[in-house]
């Protein structure tokens, strides 16, 4: 049933859009962009790492792929892997230095990389400075650019499920096995006392996870035709954090749930930016207080007459134990 | 030649009264985390009300600067009392949700910041005038008595958590907590005093610094950015290795940005705590 319903899912996908108006059709980009986001981020959370500075590596991806394509008029389809590429790169860089280490210095380090990464952007001309890079180019397909938001919608979709579908395998992979085994000390410690590199393993898994973020970046970048450095900021990274905790941490979709109802949504409610971030960190602070498994869990809080009975311990507390 | 000596000594100068500030700032953020093992994201903007504390109550209203001061302090307890009674102590030991509800009290602050705010720069007038010179380097008044106070308080915390019976609470929870509860320590109440201490630090910093720079509701993400390399390099939770490092990066940002401009030096002290994190993993006194 439920491959069932992701199948009707995807074909409304890809045949209704035809039937929508721009703006439905840009707020559907900007849902399907933010997705994969939230998805990448969860690769991280679900082994029990916060990232404050995941929207360092969309912007990394983003420029990688503007630069190519305005100074080396380098084609865009190779500038969304190059993004892609740039993005792990750092990731690799980053991640060889701190995953060795409490979570804690992780998530700090990546969010300072985050802040140096858009004050590198700022400082220098090379990068556009202040004003960014303008002119990005959308991509091209059989001779025709594809300028339309029907045209990119669809170049957004393909981009989208494959990443989506490649970050919902990898779960059930060995190495995504594995990674759930390195949520808490104690496991983590098990896991290494049989031979599992676990540094390794969490530096592949954040490699994966700014890989995608990189190649959307780069899709994003070229959807908007320009990019400054006030486009991937802090607050991008805390609303994908948002929407992975308000969706729920149990399964892979309810960060998937949470970008859906948060972007989609919120989008529309909230023009005004100031009054949108206030309400995403009220909603983020009432789900943590009062229902710690996110949304996902509330279908079953009620077959369960109120009380929560997981038998396996949920990412969030799992990774509790981990600080101590 | 000689002008780049002088302005290398005039950057250093800057370095460390700038340091000094950083500290007070990373001070908070090192004894929230040392008892209640939570980063607080939350820093930057308490900061940020205790320098609109000065300009709403020393500007607007005109009260004198030592009233304004004690206002913000007050506020700035009853702030970080409140703030651990209704989030930190129920998710106590969550890890995760500790980091993330910070963060979301953050943004809290800062966008209600900026709806009662408003997107003006604010700006305070100096409190004390003039320059003084040393041998050919030239330091506003404002900076030395600001850091001069920043220094006594770093002092006094020294006094609390080292010389006073709380202090000892303090670090015997920070050592064992379970331990130190059976030896009939309130850790609860530990733990709500080191918060309200650490927001008023944080508070206190901003104060200082409002007539120095323009005042936004964002500016606290350059303090919290800059307390997070400080703790970082310093050693998580090491008051020691806090104030240490808070100077460090005062000196190398300020020269950085004498040398090679102001973005470039975020780079060079972002280089910094890579090295430290490679060289010294737990930081430069912090325990692994």
């Amino acid at each position: 049933m439920k491959r069932g319903l992701l199948g009707l899912l995807i074909a409304a996908l890809v045949a209704l859009p035809p039937l929508g108006e721009p703006y439905v059709l840009h707020v559907a980009i900007v849902v399907l962009i933010h997705v994969v986001y939230a998805e990448a981020l969860y690769v991280i959370m679900r082994m029990g790492y916060l990232s404050f500075g995941h929207a360092g590596y969309i912007a990394l991806g983003g420029y990688a792929s503007a630069l190519l394509a305005t100074k080396l008029a380098i084609s865009p389809w190779l500038g969304f892997l190059a993004g892609g590429l740039v993005a792990g790169l750092f990731a690799w860089a980053l991640g060889a230095v701190t995953l060795k280490l409490r979570g804690i210095y992780f998530s700090l380090s990546v969010f300072a990389f985050a802040e140096v990464v858009n004050a590198v952007f700022r400082a220098f001309e090379f990068f556009g400075g202040p004003a960014g890079i303008a002119a990005v180019p959308r991509p091209s397909l059989f001779g025709t650019r594809l300028n339309t938001h029907l045209q990119f919608y669809y170049v957004v979709l393909a981009v989208a499920l494959v990443s989506l579908f490649f970050l919902y395998r990898l779960q059930w992979t060995r190495f995504g096995f594995t990674l759930l085994a390195l949520r808490t000390p104690a496991t983590e410690t098990l896991a290494e006392s049989i031979g599992i590199n676990a540094a390794r393993y969490k530096t592949f898994a954040f490699i994966a996870s700014c890989f995608f973020c990189g190649v959307m970046g780069a899709v994003h970048v070229h959807y908007l035709r320009f990019v400054s450095p006030f486009v991937f900021t802090f607050f991008l990274s805390t609303d994908l954090m948002v929407y992975v905790m308000v969706g729920g941490l149990g399964s892979y979709w309810g960060p998937l749930l949470g970008t859906v109802l948060l972007t989609g949504l919120g989008e529309q409610l909230f023009a005004a930016g100031y009054y949108k971030s206030f309400v995403y960190a009220l909603v983020l602070l009432v789900v943590i207080l009062a229902l710690p498994g996110g949304l996902i869990s509330l279908p079953r809080l009620f077959r369960r007459g109120g009380r929560d009975e997981r038998t396996l311990p949920t990412a969030a507390e799992a990774s509790a134990a981990r600080e101590r | 030649m000689d002008l780049y000596l002088h302005l290398i000594a005039q950057g250093l100068a800057i370095g460390v009264l700038t340091g000094i500030l950083y500290v007070l700032i990373a001070l908070g953020l090192t004894l929230i985390y040392g008892i209640l093992h939570i980063v607080n994201f939350a820093h930057g903007e308490i900061y940020m009300l205790g320098a609109m504390g000065v300009f709403y109550v020393y500007v607007v209203l005109k009260w004198p600067f030592a009233a304004t001061l004690v206002v913000i302090l007050v506020l700035s307890l009853l702030l970080g009392l409140v703030v651990e009674r209704a989030f930190f102590r129920s998710l106590r030991g969550q890890w995760l949700q500790l980091v993330v509800a910070s963060v979301g009290l953050s943004l809290i602050i800062q966008s209600l910041g900026w709806i009662a705010f408003g997107i003006q720069e604010k700006n305070v007038p100096s409190f004390f005038t003039g320059i003084v010179s040393f041998g050919g380097v030239r330091l506003p008044t404002e900076r030395l008595i600001a850091a001069g106070v920043g220094a006594v308080l770093v002092v006094l915390l020294y006094l609390l958590v080292y010389r006073t019976k709380v202090g000892l609470a303090m670090r015997a929870i920070e050592e064992d907590e379970e331990t130190a509860r059976m030896l009939g320590i309130n850790a609860d109440r530990v733990a709500a005093l080191a918060c309200a201490v650490g927001f008023a630090l944080a508070a206190l910093a901003g104060a200082f610094v409002a007539p120095i720079y323009s005042l936004n509701p964002g500016m606290g993400g350059e303090a919290i950015l800059m307390s997070f390399l400080i703790i970082i390099v310093g050693g998580l939770g090491s008051i020691t290795g806090t104030v240490l490092a808070g100077l460090l990066v005062g000196v190398v940002q300020s020269v950085g940005a004498v040398l090679l401009g102001a973005e470039a030096a975020y780079g060079l002290v972002f280089v910094m705590m890579i090295v430290v994190l490679v060289v010294r993993p737990a930081g430069l006194l912090g325990r692994a």
